[in-house]
């Protein structure tokens, strides 16, 4: 028998050959789509560590949430100064696109005339992609977190400065800081304000319980400020005020034991009225036994209540 | 008077029901048998698939099944607590009635609580409301209560079975009586033999325990309603429902009362003990409580009108327009008119007090149809699911033969019970025809053999 198939072929043919060219037009993932973002900032962590990253991102040109992060690509950190390039580390970026370089504390760095920090994250170009750099400029500044009960009163005093080669503090003014208080999933804001004269002082409200051993992890963060970068200042300190703890009610109609007054009524009325099935039974039971010891001749003369 | 020959005479009476059973009876109990397979085959599509082949959805998930679960209930309860007030206070109307209120009151607590059972969604967790039963909750009040009751009941009953079964047990040797039912009788009978200690003290505890089956009663009639009024549905939440719920249990267990025992005095050739003096004043007690159901309800939704809640307004406009006529011939014919009948002194023969306790009985059956319905239909936040099974309830032929089913089911056991025992208390009879005396005094008599 002849398939139907042999009748349509002209059709059959179309649908074939779309089928089969299908990988041919499949769009392939092609740089020029994109735009690459080389994105770098600086944090002076609570450790007063340094923080060093670069986002390296590319983002499609037509379709803004289509982003492809730049995997290993190698990140150079560097500390210039006058024209001379001091490598401070480098790193290669991660699936997400980011490579991050911690400089330790004692970490020194040269400075310009201002006391500038001048920072460059580069990277260098391949086949594939062109060179990336971008430049930073910060000052370091020495941020302290005091925490501290003044007349039982829970204090909290910052004190930003700046030092000298020669290990002279000045005093920072017009900065901008928040304060946190860090919770389970993300930070609290509990006061925002402006240092002035290197400090600034406020009072801590009383109603933060802490974790589980009263411990409250406070943080001061100064963000994106146009010399001083991104800094973050935490310390914990023992002043969770436990609120009186809530208990479960007891003994209440909604709770999951019920108020004691329904367990002693229905208790007496259930006893009160089993006793008395008892009773009854037990009664029974001696109608029983009298009649089982009274002679097998039934009674002849009934009288009946 | 030879109260031995008086009893062989009495046995002599009764015993024909007891030994054969007429072609008219096969029929009747055959058809009952047939109505209740056809029950058990629409319990079986039921159970095996589910709820959908019932009218009752997501918001109506109470249907008639609950409405004869509260009608049979209360009737058993009013029956109870007739049958108390019969037993505690002497009444002469024991001898015609009692029997027949006391097998209303077991049967009836027997079959009513099956159909709440077939409300269940979920029958396989049946046992977590004993594994888990939170005391707050009237609906565990309500499982206590029924249980409590269904054995106090069968107690009670029993005891007031007794001296009946001893009579039994001694004449029944002499007639054609199956062996297992001489037998039964015998053992049923506990050795009773009426001796002065005996007498004095199954007299004691029927006392006690008509008290108790009394009170019983009160609370479990209250329990019933405050399962309805402690939530906060509208047509439910209110504070007279437990009054008003033992007055409609009484009005209709009454009624129910009547309707029996005119059909038991027909049937079972009774003319002689059940007389038209129990039905005049079967309908004297009728029409008082008709009066008192009809206050009660009368209060209940005029305070309803008057409350001026929006879900309430909801509620009675839907009863004025959807159950318009439901709600005429609940409330108004099921009441008025049985209180018509009842309040002219020439319609208070046999025929009249039945009519007028058909009518009362449909009306409170109806009433509670209103009680249960209507409100779930009104729900205070409404349903997703718009479709119009989903909103309104209609029964199904699966309840709906359910239902009749369980009628069936009541009507064989009665005529089951009076092929084993007289439908009136024979010890009663003898009682009633000998001097009435109290116990003491009788206990100064002694017995002769």
């Amino acid at each position: 028998m002849k398939s139907n198939l042999y009748n349509h072929t002209f059709f059959i043919s179309i649908i074939a050959a779309l089928l089969l060219c299908t990988n041919g037009i499949a769009q392939e993932n092609d740089l020029s789509n994109y735009s690459l973002r080389f994105g770098f900032k600086t944090v002076k962590q609570a450790d007063n560590s340094r923080l060093l990253e670069v986002s390296f991102i590319g983002y499609n040109k037509t379709d803004r949430k289509d982003k492809v992060p730049v995997f290993g690509a190698e990140i150079q950190f560097l500390n210039i100064l006058n024209d001379e390039e001091i490598l401070l580390g480098s790193s290669k970026t991660s699936k997400e696109g980011i490579a991050q370089l911690i400089l330790p504390e004692n970490q020194k760095y040269g400075t310009d005339g201002e006391g500038y920090i001048n920072l460059r994250a580069r990277f260098n170009s391949t086949d594939a992609l062109s060179e990336e750099e971008e430049d930073i400029m910060v000052k370091d500044l020495h941020l302290d977190l005091n925490l501290s009960e003044i007349d039982s009163v829970k204090t909290v005093t910052l004190t930003a400065f700046t030092m000298d080669s020669l290990g002279v503090k000045t005093p920072v003014s017009d900065v901008d800081i928040i304060i946190y208080v860090n919770a389970m999933l993300s930070k609290m804001n509990i006061n925002e304000g402006t240092i002035s004269d290197g400090a600034y002082t406020f009072d801590m409200t009383e109603s933060f319980a802490g974790n589980t051993k009263g411990d409250l992890t406070i943080s001061s963060i100064i963000e994106d400020n146009d010399e001083y970068g991104n800094i973050i200042q935490e310390k914990k300190v023992y002043w969770g005020t436990f609120n009186k703890q809530i208990k479960a009610d007891d003994h209440k109609l909604w709770t999951k034991a019920a108020p004691i007054w329904m367990y002693v009524v229905l208790t007496i009325l259930l006893l009160g009225v089993y006793v008395n099935f008892i009773y009854t039974i037990v009664n029974l039971f001696k109608i029983k036994s009298e009649g089982d010891n009274l002679p097998v001749e039934p009674k002849k003369n009934y009288t009946v209540n | 008077m030879n109260i031995e020959s008086r009893k062989r005479e009495l046995f002599k009476e009764f015993a024909p029901r007891l030994e054969t059973t007429s072609i008219k009876s096969k029929i009747y109990i055959g058809s009952l048998i047939a109505i209740i397979l056809v029950g058990l085959y629409a319990f079986y599509l039921q159970m095996s698939k589910g709820q959908i082949v019932t009218g009752m959805r997501d918001n109506v998930v109470w249907g008639i099944y609950e409405v004869n679960f509260i009608l049979l209930v209360c009737i058993s309860y009013s029956g109870a607590f007739i049958s108390g007030i019969l037993h505690f206070f002497h009444s002469p109307w024991k001898t015609a009635i009692a029997r027949i209120v006391e097998i209303i009151t077991v049967l009836s607590l027997l079959i009513g609580p099956i159909y709440i059972l077939l409300c269940m969604g979920r029958l396989d967790r049946l046992h977590y409301l004993f594994m888990y039963p939170r005391i707050q909750s009237p609906i565990t009040w309500d499982i206590m209560a029924i249980i409590t009751d269904i054995i106090a009941c069968f107690i009670y009953l029993y005891l007031t079975f007794i001296p009946d079964f001893a009579i039994l047990r001694d004449h029944c040797e002499e007639r054609k009586i199956p062996k297992w039912v001489k037998k039964m009788y015998k053992t049923l009978a506990i050795g009773y033999q009426d001796t002065k200690t005996q007498r004095n003290r199954l007299h004691k505890i029927t006392r006690t325990m008509s008290a108790m089956v009394i009170v019983l009663a009160i609370v479990a009639y209250s329990v019933l309603a405050w399962i309805f009024s402690l939530t906060l549905q509208p047509g439910w939440n209110s504070t007279i429902f437990a009054p008003y719920f033992i007055v409609g249990g009484l009005f209709s267990g009454v009624a129910f009362i009547i309707i029996t025992m005119y059909l038991v005095r027909k049937f079972y050739k009774l003319e002689k003990y059940i007389r038209k003096a129990h039905f005049k004043v079967g309908g004297i007690i009728l029409l008082i409580l008709a009066m008192l159901y009809g206050y009660f309800t009368f209060t209940e939704y005029f305070s309803r009108w008057f409350s001026h809640k929006e879900i309430d307004t909801n509620l009675l406009d839907k009863l004025f327009t959807r159950y318009f006529w439901e709600f005429i011939l609940a409330n108004y014919v099921g009441i008025l008119v049985p209180i018509g009948i009842l309040f002219f002194k020439k319609f208070r023969t046999i025929k009249w007090v039945t009519i007028a306790s058909v009518i009362a009985l449909a009306g409170v059956w109806l009433n509670r149809y209103l009680i249960v319905i209507p409100t779930l239909e009104t729900p205070y936040i409404p349903i997703q699911d718009t479709r119009i099974d989903y909103i309104f309830y209609s029964a199904s032929w699966v309840e709906i033969i359910l239902s009749i089913a369980g009628i069936a089911a009541f009507l064989l056991m009665f005529a089951l019970i009076g092929k084993i025992v007289p439908l009136v208390p024979m010890n009663y009879i003898l009682a009633g025809q000998s001097a009435p005396k109290t116990v003491k005094e009788k206990d100064n008599k002694e017995i002769s053999e």
